[in-house]
């Protein structure tokens, strides 16, 4: 079988060819020489530098709300995690399907990196993983796994916050929040997070204050958190870009956990399934309790 | 002859600094050191030796947190007495920075020209006068840094108070200024035998004349297209010895206002957003060539003869989508000769 590679720059190569695309998005080596950065390529020659391994691991379905205005169509690298970002867009109709192209790559999973600090341990994401193949797509490269790897300890960690005291919970979260320097890059690296304006800019009303403080980067975590409960596709880019190492998946994927256990529900594996917070049944109970 | 401090006798003086010696620092010093948290190391106020780390590559944040912190109570105004009263507050105690690198000193030289440049920033102005640096050299080059091509090196003592180099089981010591000689009387210093100080050598980048390359590609389509990966974080600006933009609102409650200055960056988007609503730099493009530029352009131009990066390789380190500030020098470098 051709390499990954060659088979995403060829299909780059003749959708920028074609004149319909504006820019094929996808992966290029980085500056260290090992590990992996997003590429733009917006011409033939360009779609030379894809290159696609496990260590790949930007989520690029962030960027497609920048060409969401474009009239042309553009082209994206998709990973089965992205493929369910790219659903939670079409489902919020964000963006368009008819003006996108989608190389979905069935991937073996994606190490940890760092920059000039690639590893051979898988990611969290990829451990904790139910979807090995891209939920959407109009080529796919890779192999096609017929078998979906066991979830069951997917939430192992979260599990154990849960079984922790209010007060050990509160103290644990209060350290890892202190250490916020609030430069947003959690937001910034999030597909869910395309505001406008987001809650945590805005002046009138002032939600939360500049002041880098406990209090303020816990109202930050925790409104981000709210805003994410069933959109989130637990890419865990946000604990990737974390300068200062937050456990922000916990977040996520306790709110992707009780999303699962109450509603049956996980983000992004259909664009058509309307979410629950986005939906009202009547003689729906409110509140969580019996 | 080098003089050389023995590692217990360091612990000793570090100990030392933060209890009463003197008449005048009846109450000791706050130190600052390298220590250990969650898996990085970060400058921290200790109060324990044990807890300070001597061998690291860099930390996380550089020390300028502790001069331009990233969230700064400027004043508070309240009522007394039925008259408003202004409160500013001011450091406790001297103290002292052990442990930094002559970038992040660098770095410090660099941002003291807007700082301390008539009308001076008070609160900057205080914690550099009554801190003391104690500067720690390399003796390892990180994969990201680039010293030697910005002014520094590995091994410069230019801009601390005191440089220490580890020698075997000492640390060599210099005492660069008055304030280094006096937080050093009386430590019971000795004569090196030989000195085996690891050699370091940084990569190179071709900083030379970076301004006027940077006139020559200010006009060109790259910065939009570097700025494509970019995800407007904050990071590289967060982790930057050099970076001083900031943020400036009032929290008002109870009758009390307090001013409170936070770290901010040119990446945001919104950064240069004005009262009606028009922006500056709207575009990716813009904003990222304006990081560049005023790093390797506007410093010079404002203050002359200055560069505001010291190669220090955190952002190169700890951007997430690899905008590399060596690549984009090079870059910038082949786009003037080009033209």
């Amino acid at each position: 079988m051709e390499s990954l590679d060659k088979q995403i720059r060829d299909k780059a190569r003749e959708l920028l060819t074609s004149g319909a695309f504006a820019c094929v998005m996808g992966y290029e080596r980085a500056t260290d020489g090992k590990t992996a950065r997003p590429l733009f390529a917006y011409t033939p020659e360009e779609a030379e530098r894809f290159v696609f391994d496990q260590y790949c691991t930007h989520n690029l379905a962030r960027y497609l709300i920048n060409w969401r205005d474009n009239k042309k169509s553009v082209g994206i690298v998709a990973k089965p995690c992205d493929t369910r970002a790219i659903n939670l867009l079409i489902n919020e109709k964000q963006i368009d399907r008819s003006k996108l192209y989608v190389i979905g790559v069935a991937c073996q999973g994606i190490m940890e990196v760092g920059w000039g600090a690639p590893t051979e341990k898988l990611e969290l994401r990829c451990n904790t993983c139910s979807e090995p193949n891209p939920v959407l797509h109009d080529l796919l490269v890779g192999e096609f796994k017929s078998e979906s790897p066991a979830a069951a300890k997917a939430y192992a960690d979260v599990a154990a916050i849960e079984g922790k005291s209010a007060e050990e919970r509160d103290g644990f979260w209060q350290e890892h929040f202190s250490r916020c320097i609030r430069c947003y890059a959690c937001r910034q690296s999030c597909v869910g997070c395309y505001c406008q304006e987001c809650f945590v800019d805005e002046l009138d009303p002032l939600w939360v204050g500049i002041k880098v403080a406990p209090a303020e980067n816990t109202v930050w975590h925790t409104i981000r958190a709210f805003h994410l409960a069933g959109r989130c596709i637990s890419c865990n880019e946000c604990e990737r870009v974390c300068p200062v190492d937050i456990p922000l998946s916990l977040l996520n994927r306790k709110l992707e956990k009780d999303g699962l256990e109450l509603f049956q529900f996980q983000a992004g594996m259909d664009a058509s399934v309307t979410p629950p917070f986005a939906t009202f049944k009547k003689g729906e109970k409110l509140g969580t309790g019996d | 002859m080098h003089q050389a401090i023995s590692k217990q006798v360091l612990k000793a003086w570090l100990r030392d600094m933060m209890v009463s010696r003197t008449l005048r620092q009846a109450q000791g010093r706050l130190l600052i050191a390298p220590v250990a948290e969650a898996g990085m190391v970060m400058y921290r106020a200790v109060d324990k030796v044990e807890d300070i780390v001597f061998k690291f590559a860099n930390t996380v944040l550089s020390p300028k947190e502790f001069f331009f912190p990233i969230t700064d109570t400027l004043f508070t105004l309240r009522q007394k007495d039925g008259h408003p009263e202004l409160v500013t507050p001011t450091m406790e105690k001297d103290a002292v920075l052990f442990g930094i690198r002559p970038c992040d000193a660098l770095g410090l030289k660099i941002i003291d020209r807007p700082f301390l440049d008539e009308p001076a920033d008070a609160r900057y102005k205080e914690r550099r006068e009554r801190t003391t640096l104690v500067g720690l050299a390399c003796s390892d080059a990180c994969p990201e840094c680039f010293c030697t091509s910005m002014g520094t090196a590995p091994d410069d003592a230019a801009n601390v108070d005191i440089m220490l180099t580890e020698n075997g089981e000492d640390y060599l010591v210099q005492a660069v200024t008055n304030k280094g000689k006096a937080l050093l009387d009386g430590v019971a210093l000795k004569e090196a035998d030989t000195v085996s100080t690891s050699v370091v050598t940084p990569k190179k980048v071709p900083a030379e004349n970076i301004g006027s390359a940077m006139l020559k590609a200010f006009d060109s389509l790259y910065w939009s297209r570097v700025a494509d990966r970019c995800i407007h974080c904050n990071i590289c600006s967060y982790v930057c010895p050099v970076c001083y933009c900031f943020d400036i609102r009032d929290y008002t409650s109870r009758g009390e206002v307090q001013r409170v200055r936070s770290w901010e960056s040119c990446e945001a988007a919104g950064f240069t957003k004005l009262a009606g609503g028009a922006d500056i730099r709207p575009n990716k493009g813009a904003r990222m060539r304006q990081r560049f530029a005023h790093k390797l352009l506007y410093m010079d131009k404002q203050f002359g003869n200055l560069v505001g990066c010291t190669g220090c390789g955190r952002c190169v380190k700890y951007c997430p989508v690899n905008i590399d500030i060596r690549e984009i020098i090079n870059d910038v470098q082949k786009m003037a000769v080009e033209k």
